[in-house]
């Protein structure tokens, strides 16, 4: 199975990604049913692409740290995008393509993957990337004193030889869709071996990325130039970038409006604000950001998955939608509407519309005729998570269970969830409010929570799915994209069955851009990996 | 003399108690570095949360910790920054100015427009002047400043069409286009300030001029102007002076959420960052420079009595 850049190719995620570009003008097409309403993902273009100039863009949140390798969390991600880059990447039809690596094979039953380097890379700093850099690179994360949070997309990885400069083998335990974690970025980047011993890679950074980092003041700005010796000619088009950090939205409208930056992440309140505004495009697609609430099945009444189905079933998904992400979104089970072709039709999902009186039913069976008491914890820093336990927590009413809504900081929360998964939910609370973002694979999005072994399976401690494990088990197998989505495609129906999560809607990307501003492509990841393909008009 | 000794030594043990209480208080928030790093979503072994602490010295009991920090405030050691690495000192210094700044300005904002206002809605006769500054008192008294800064943005970028520079420039670098960033989260924070100043200068001036001093001073044949400036209100500053003290020590908190709302890389906004990402470090320095100022305007205030009114000495 060689691989090569020029070449479509087919297996393992690669395929599927493709059909997930196509799957994804047919999510927008069933979204017209749910009565929303959503643009192409890519910007208008005139003329062709011109080097120069410099976009001011808005970031929503401060980035935690630049380290591609620990300072994994999404809004440090979309700050150190720019700068770093792994052996694969994702185009704008979402098909994982090469990036650092020019070619891959896989042998030996899915367990070693052979990659060819791209010869000629360099560094911000002139240095050529080598073999040597990723063996490095892929060492530090896999390191347990490096504590990087996203290690379990690459711990698959037994070991790493460096075979000659431009090739390196990765040998693994057992099969796993490597190439969608190089992709996908978190803890994949590529720096130079001995990068992170020499600078504080917290606010440094040297890369093979589109652009350079000039300066990084936290809180305030992100400013970034061009490479000049980007192997991807006659990338990037743009002299430079500069993020600023604007977390207050009115302020990013007004930014926007008063023409002082020429893109932002906007929530669909906001994009209602800039709606017929002259010469500012609003974006909208679904992308991999899945809301929903995480229960804890090991206490009563909660174990019972009569229980938990009868909850979900009481309670209107597009009102959830209409009243938490005013009508951005689209019904989602598991695996978030729009992600490739993995995941269910929003329109054969269960419990679109409420069924109040199969509810009552259900709660009357499992032994609860008059309801009960049951807690759900939010975090304001979600407004949209509290307002979608607030929907429930009213529609709950009508089967007689009463919800307190507890609301913490999101600090508190996530210690507390965090609490709960340690302690197999012994500890903590019973149901969460959160979501899933975007994850390599399919895999993602099910096996660390559902299987029975899986990292963060809080609820499958001592109850696990033994069907949901053995499909889980049978896709990471097999490299064959149609049967790995069969058997996705079974385990979220048996999912969405036992209700150990309750899952909402996949929410769309809202992104405003100038028309200034052109080339601009939405990826399903919400990254902004194509500001490098924009150039200003 | 003995006044000033034992008040630097009451001084000393105030900040020392503020010193643990902000320790013990930062501990004791649910979630620390760690939990952020992860979120809900990552995953960290045992061993890498392990790894995670001792690299912040998180390990060590608390009152070790305690210790260690205060050793190194003492030796002039903030500590590090768990987020970016940097030293605390050096990111202290730099956002430092941007705070200084803002505050300064707003007091000045405050002084020149509470004080003249207050003291011509204390002589003015008409009603509608003294409804007027009722009706705005009760409104500034009653809004908050980030609300007042969200509702400036709008009007500005809505109505006007107008938004300053966004990436910050300091006043040495270019004074006009600072002072045009500087515009709107003064007038923000200024806007509910000075209210309160029109009232108490207002109430204030209005007890003295019904004094007997004022009418003897009338009765003198003084100027109108110079029994108001020079008798009235240098006697009626000393509650006024006593609010301005007071409501810088809550312009701190006022800087805190207005920065972040207009993006002004200053202390506040630090803070409030630090907290939110458990950067214990970060968050302990910031509100001790908080407290040491709050601590110095308090004294500042009230060396400023005695030149004010010269009756008050203190023992």
């Amino acid at each position: 199975m060689a691989r090569t850049g020029s070449e479509s190719d087919r297996g393992l995620t690669r395929r599927g990604l493709l059909g997930g570009g196509l799957a994804l003008g047919g999510g927008l097409a069933g979204l017209e049913l749910f009565g929303a309403t959503a643009r192409p993902a890519r910007a208008q273009t005139t003329g062709s692409p011109r080097h120069g100039g410099t976009v001011i863009a808005a970031a929503e949140i401060d980035p935690i740290a630049l380290d591609p390798h620990t300072g994994s969390n999404f809004s440090s991600v979309q700050a150190y995008d720019h700068m770093y880059e792994s052996l694969t990447m994702y185009d704008e039809k979402t098909n994982i393509v090469p990036a650092l690596a020019q070619s891959w094979e896989i042998t030996n039953g899915g367990k070693t993957y052979t990659f060819k380097l791209r010869p000629n890379v360099k560094f911000h700093n002139g240095q050529t990337m080598t073999a040597d850099d990723v063996k490095y690179s892929i060492d530090r994360v896999l390191d347990p004193k490096t504590a990087s949070p996203w290690v379990s997309w690459l711990n698959a990885i037994k070991e790493i030889k460096v075979v000659d400069p431009l090739t390196v083998q990765m040998n693994l335990d057992a099969p796993y869709p490597l190439v969608g974690s190089f992709a996908g970025m978190r803890a994949a980047g590529i720096i130079p071996k001995g990068l992170a011993e020499k600078e504080n890679l917290k606010i440094r950074g040297i890369g093979t990325g589109p652009f350079k980092l000039v300066e990084y003041v936290p809180q305030d700005r992100i400013v970034y130039a061009r490479h000049a010796d980007y192997w991807d000619k006659p990338l990037p088009y743009l002299d430079g970038m500069t993020f600023k950090v604007l977390t207050e939205e009115n302020a990013r409208i007004a930014a926007l409006r008063a023409g002082q930056i020429q893109y932002a992440f906007l929530s669909a309140q906001g994009a209602a604000q800039l709606e017929g505004a002259p010469g500012i495009t609003v974006a909208k697609s679904p992308f991999a950001w899945v809301v929903l609430h995480y229960i804890n099945v090991l206490n009563k009444p909660l174990s019972d998955a009569r229980v938990r189905r009868a909850m979900r079933m009481a309670v209107d998904t597009n009102e959830v939608i209409q009243k938490a992400a005013f009508g951005a979104a689209v019904p989602s089970g598991p695996v978030p509407t729009g992600y490739g072709d993995w995941y269910l039709d929003p329109k054969t999902l269960p419990y679109l519309k409420a069924d109040v009186e199969g509810a009552k039913k259900l709660l009357a069976e499992a032994g609860y005729p008059n309801g009960f008491k049951v807690e759900i914890k939010c975090s304001p820093q979600y407004p949209e998570f509290v307002a979608a336990t607030l929907v429930i927590q009213e529609s709950l009413k009508k089967i007689g269970v009463d919800v307190t809504v507890t609301q913490m900081e999101w600090g508190a929360f996530v210690a507390e969830n965090a609490k709960s998964n340690r302690s197999c939910g012994k500890e903590g609370s019973d149901v969460y409010s959160s979501a899933n973002t975007f994850r390599p694979d399919p895999d993602g999005f099910l096996y660390s929570y559902f299987h029975s072994k899986g990292d963060l399976n809080k609820g499958g401690c001592d109850r696990p799915y033994p069907r949901v494990d053995a499909l889980l088990v049978e896709a990471r197998q097999s490299s064959n994209h149609a049967e790995r989505r069969r058997l996705y495609h079974e385990a979220q129906r048996i999912l969405l069955e036992e209700s150990p999560n309750w899952w909402w809607y996949a929410k769309f990307n809202i992104e405003a851009v100038s028309s200034k501003v052109q080339g601009y492509a939405q990826s399903f990841t919400g990254r902004r990996l194509f500001l490098k393909k924009t150039w200003l008009a | 003399m003995r006044y000033l000794a034992r008040r630097a030594l009451w001084t000393v043990v105030a900040l020392l108690g503020v010193s643990v209480l902000i320790f013990l208080l930062v501990r004791l928030l649910p979630g620390n570095i760690v939990d952020i790093i992860a979120g809900t979503e990552g995953q960290l072994s045992r061993e890498q949360r392990t790894a995670v602490l001792r690299e912040f010295g998180l390990d060590r009991p608390v009152p070790v910790q305690y210790a260690l920090w205060l050793r190194g405030m003492l030796r002039g050691d903030l500590g590090w920054s768990f987020r970016s690495g940097q030293p605390v000192a050096q990111l202290l210094v730099s956002r430092l100015p941007v705070t200084i700044e803002l505050a300064l300005l707003t007091v000045l904002g405050v002084t020149l427009v509470g004080i003249p206002l207050g003291v011509l809605a204390s002589v003015s006769r008409s009603m509608r002047v003294k409804t007027g500054v009722q009706i705005v008192g009760l409104l500034g008294l009653s809004v908050p400043s980030f609300w007042i800064a969200v509702l400036l943005i709008i009007t500005a970028s809505h109505l006007f069409g107008w938004l300053p520079a966004l990436i910050f420039v300091s006043p040495w670098s270019d004074p006009w286009v600072n002072l045009q960033q500087m515009f709107l989260p003064v007038l923000s924070l200024a806007l509910g300030l000075s209210v309160v100043v029109v009232r108490m200068t207002r109430s204030s001036m209005l007890e003295v001029l019904g004094q007997d001093f004022v009418k003897v001073a009338r009765a003198k044949g003084l100027s109108a102007r110079a029994v108001l400036l020079r008798h009235a209100l240098r006697n009626a500053l000393i509650p006024i002076v006593t609010v301005l003290g007071l409501q810088m020590g809550y312009l701190l908190g006022g800087v805190v959420i207005t920065e972040q709302i207009f993006g002004l890389p200053g202390l506040g906004w630090t803070l409030l960052n630090g907290v939110y990402q458990r950067d214990y470090p970060v968050v302990q320095a910031t509100v001790m420079l908080f407290a040491v100022t709050f601590v110095v305007i308090n004294l500042g205030v009230d060396l400023l009595y005695t030149y004010l009114d010269p009756r008050i000495r203190y023992e």
